[in-house]
């Protein structure tokens, strides 16, 4: 297909240079859709190979036919020499591919050890092991350097605290493959790095690892190759060492941005929200104000209390001290439609258990917090309700074939753009964005900072949630760094390095957190 | 955008239309065939009889349907309608005026109604549990208040609604029509129509985006209940009688019409054509198993199979294969 992608020499006996798995003009097309056109493309053995695109290139989707989650439409996989059905996963498995999927597919209600062996269980004389499953998982995860507990139930951890488990899971299994889709998304600096050296030391082993990611920097710094996928084809292979960051993205939306962070900064107006000495389930104590025109990062790590906090102050969830001031006046915020009659809008951190309707219309997802003003007492205006949404999917490029489609079978990040699209028509005056850019790409990144400012402009204000440092970092006006539940430092627009930040939400010391969730 | 995108857009609009038209599809050649086989089918009586016979059915679908969007599930409606029988025939044998009487018994579907959603929203519990415990209760409080009997009810004009037709169409008939216009518009032009579907999808989604999840849940059962009333309303007045035990098993009846209508029992999915038609197809069959002489017990199977078969076809359709 490509001059980089045919340049590979017939196989060499070398053990790594070896190709492990190729496709052949691999092919799907979804209804209304046509997914994946057809690709050439060759692994190495123990090679990272990472793959970037644009949210709806069809990385997802490359992923699920390997692992045999979907039916491919037409084209040939070859393992080891031999063709592949790959028509289960667990055909997949037992030939040793696994993956960790962008949407964590794991049993939430079991716990981690349960988790770690689904469909292995050790078992004797049909009794299982539970003690024994514990013991192993937590040797494992330990081994791992992960610092998690084996026995709780997963749906308590944190998503990144899942992502990690799914991750320690895949290398259990005989592994060869393993893909990695956006495994950093919800992940922390500190868990990525854990990550990271999980990655290293498999490659290591002799495992090949396709890594796909939003994240450059992630990319250039663990691969050895990358393919770039733009609207369904490969457009090029490229050795890490011999591309740079412009190229790619050039190659990646075919043209190039001078700049992501776009920041515009405005003269603080008013204040809009004060919490005073506000307390809830997580967090402590917290103060701070936000004022039109500005935006307020909260950096921290996942579990520091931050999103704990917007939830409270978005009548999710009861404060047990503390007071909160909107416009100057106190105020009791006693449920989300309190908060959203005062002027807020929030965006949750988990698009699937709290942003989005998946089975439902885009149209319909886009325009929930709206239709009381699209609608004339009773009725809904069908044209407004149309022109809205249509409106939302062209500001924010929101790849679907139509209002019309479900969520569901939207692409991850363009997902995640409607949980943002759907407060950007609301008129709200305080926004509350948690995590907005989790899965998004390169190019939608800096149109949402330019909507951002946009909001600005028009008088709005801005809590920003990101556990993305160089985001909160270069958008924040003011920059709250949480840790354990306490706001523990405060800064200017660029008034600390990464370094000092990084250090104050991280601790001094790592205390063994002994079973604390 | 691509051809392609324009050319996946006209499947998905009509999807619903599209599901519509093969239902009706199915109850026409259910029509046919039975014409064809026995001659009493087509008869204007016989006709009459089974537009009655599905009526009330029908209307205790589509209330049955807004539950089922929001992911819930009514049991209660069969022994609601039987209640309503004995709390309207009580009014009108003390001499309450018809009207009143109607609007009472309406009211008391609404209160059960209000009832579930306080059980669901405020103590937490399962709407299956819920409406099952209203349904056998509801059916004992009926027989203390009865003694175990029949309460015959006294007054013609009220039996005579339910026995007389309008332009050549029984009353009933015009009353699925009364439900289910205004139902159509509230389903599918409404915000709350957009709220059901919503809730049912992710609750919480919803509540964060100002959705009331509450209100929707009250107002869901709250519906269920009026339309399940209405239907005790007719009922007392196509027999003539109170009794609380009857309409025996038509909860299952509903949620059977409900889902050959293609709502889905995860919620967020459903019309209200759909569990008209739903409710008319099975009054064919029942009716035309009659006429037939098929034995009761192979109208069971038959219905049984149907739901199967209906039901798996649609989703394999959703599915788009
Ligand atoms: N189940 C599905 N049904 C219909 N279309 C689908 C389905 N899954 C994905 N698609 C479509 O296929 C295209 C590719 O999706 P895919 O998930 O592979 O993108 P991606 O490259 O992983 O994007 P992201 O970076 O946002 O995760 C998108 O246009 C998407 O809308
Ligand atoms: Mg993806």
């Amino acid at each position: 297909m490509t001059s980089t992608a045919q340049e590979l020499h017939p196989a060499p006996t070398l053990e790594p240079g070896r190709t492990i798995l190729e496709l052949k003009g691999l092919e799907k097309r979804y209804p209304g859709t046509h997914a994946l056109k057809p690709v050439d493309l060759a692994f190495k053995a123990s090679e990272i190979h990472a793959i970037v695109g644009e949210n709806g290139a069809g990385k997802s989707t490359l992923i699920k036919l390997l692992t045999g989650v979907m039916p491919r439409t037409s084209g040939d996989v070859i393992w080891e020499g031999k063709p592949a059905a790959l028509a289960t996963p667990h055909e997949a498995m037992a030939l040793g591919i696994n993956a960790v999927h962008q949407e964590v597919v794991l049993c939430r209600h079991l716990t981690v050890a349960a988790n770690m062996f689904l469909g292995e269980e050790d078992s004797r004389f049909g009794i299982l092991q539970q003690r024994a499953m514990v013991r192993e998982a937590q040797k494992i995860i330990d081994d791992l350097g992960f610092d998690l507990p084996a026995h709780v139930v997963l749906g308590d951890l944190t998503i990144g605290q899942q992502q990690l488990i799914a991750a320690a899971r895949a290398t259990v299994r005989g592994t060869k493959f393993l893909i990695f889709d956006e495994p950093t998304a919800y992940l922390t600096r500190k868990e990525a790095d854990q990550l990271f050296t999980l990655i290293r030391r498999l490659k290591g082993e002799g495992v090949t690892i396709i890594y796909i990611s939003h994240r450059m920097e992630e990319v250039f710094e663990l691969a050895d190759r990358v393919s770039v996928l733009r609207d369904g084809t490969l457009v090029g292979t490229r050795n890490i060492a011999e591309t740079n960051d412009a190229e790619l993205v050039k190659m990646m939306i075919n043209r190039s941005i001078e700049q992501v962070y776009h920041k515009e900064h405005f003269t603080p107006g008013a204040t809009l929200l004060e919490a005073r000495n506000l307390s809830g389930k997580g967090f402590e104590n917290v103060s701070m104000t936000v004022r039109a025109g500005e935006i307020v990062g909260l950096y921290g790590l996942i579990g520091a209390g931050r999103s704990e906090f917007v939830t409270t102050l978005y009548g999710r969830h009861r404060k047990s001290a503390g007071q909160i001031l909107w416009e100057g006046k106190q105020v009791q915020v006693n449920s989300e439609h309190d908060a959203i009659r005062l002027g807020m809008a929030l965006a949750p951190e988990s698009r699937r258990d709290q942003g989005l309707c998946l089975n439902l219309p885009v149209g319909l997802n886009l325009n929930l917090p709206i239709y009381k003003r699209i609608s004339s007492n009773l009725l809904i205006s069908s044209a407004q309700e149309k022109a809205e949404a249509d409106r939302q999917i062209a500001n924010l490029r929101i790849k679907t074939p139509t209002r019309n489609a479900l969520a569901s079978s939207l692409s991850g990040g363009n997902q995640q753009k409607i949980v943002i699209g759907k407060w950007l028509a609301h008129g709200a005056k305080l926004f509350i964005f948690d995590e907005p850019t989790v899965g998004v790409d390169v190019g939608t990144k800096a149109e949402i900072y330019r909507l951002f400012s946009e909001l600005l402009s028009k008088g709005a204000g801005i809590i920003l949630i990101s556990s993305y440092l160089p985001e909160v970092y270069e958008l924040a006006d003011t920059l709250h760094v949480f840790r354990r539940g306490k706001l523990v430092a405060t800064h200017g627009f660029h008034t600390a390095d990464h370094e000092e930040i990084l250090t104050q939400a991280l601790a001094e010391k790592q205390e063994k957190p002994g079973g604390q969730i | 955008m691509s051809t392609e995108a324009i050319a996946a857009e006209r499947p998905k609009r009509n999807y619903n239309a599209l599901f519509g038209l093969t239902l009706l599809a199915l109850l026409v050649l259910l029509w046919v065939i039975l014409s064809v086989a026995t001659p009493s089918f087509a008869s204007a009586n016989n006709i009459s009889n089974l537009l009655r016979q599905g009526s009330m059915i029908a209307i205790l679908a589509v209330g049955q349907t807004f539950v089922i969007i929001t992911g819930g599930i009514d049991l209660s409606v069969g022994a609601v309608v039987g209640f309503a029988t004995v709390i309207v025939a009580m009014l009108i044998n003390a001499g309450v005026p018809i009207f009143l009487a109607i609007l009472i018994t309406l009211l008391v579907g609404v209160a059960i109604g209000l009832f579930h959603g306080f059980g669901i929203v405020k103590m937490g519990l399962p709407p299956f549990i819920i409406t099952l415990a209203t349904l056998t209760s509801l059916r004992g409080i009926g027989l203390l208040m009865t003694n175990g009997n029949s309460i015959s009810i006294n007054n013609d004009a009220f039996q005579l609604f339910s026995r007389s037709s309008f332009l050549g169409v029984p009353n009933l008939f015009w009353m699925v029509i009364l439900v289910g216009i205004p139902a159509y518009i509230f389903l599918h032009h409404s915000r709350w129509g957009r709220y059901l579907f919503s809730v049912g999808s992710n609750a919480e989604a919803s509540r964060l985006s100002g959705v009331n999840v509450q209100r929707t849940i009250y107002m869901a059962y709250t519906l269920s209940g009026l339309c399940a009333a209405f239907v005790g309303v007719l009922l007392a007045s196509r027999i003539g009688i109170g009794n609380p035990t009857q309409a025996e098993g038509w909860e299952l009846q509903a949620i059977a019409s409900s889902v050959i209508g293609g709502t889905s029992l995860f919620g967020a999915v459903g019309s209200v054509h759909g569990p008209l038609l739903g409710a008319f197809i099975l009054a064919t069959i029942n009716n035309g198993a009659n006429l037939l002489n098929v034995n009761a017990f192979w109208q069971r199977i038959i219905t049984g199979v149907l739901i199967i078969v209906i039901v798996y076809f649609d989703g394999l359709r959703r599915r788009g294969k």
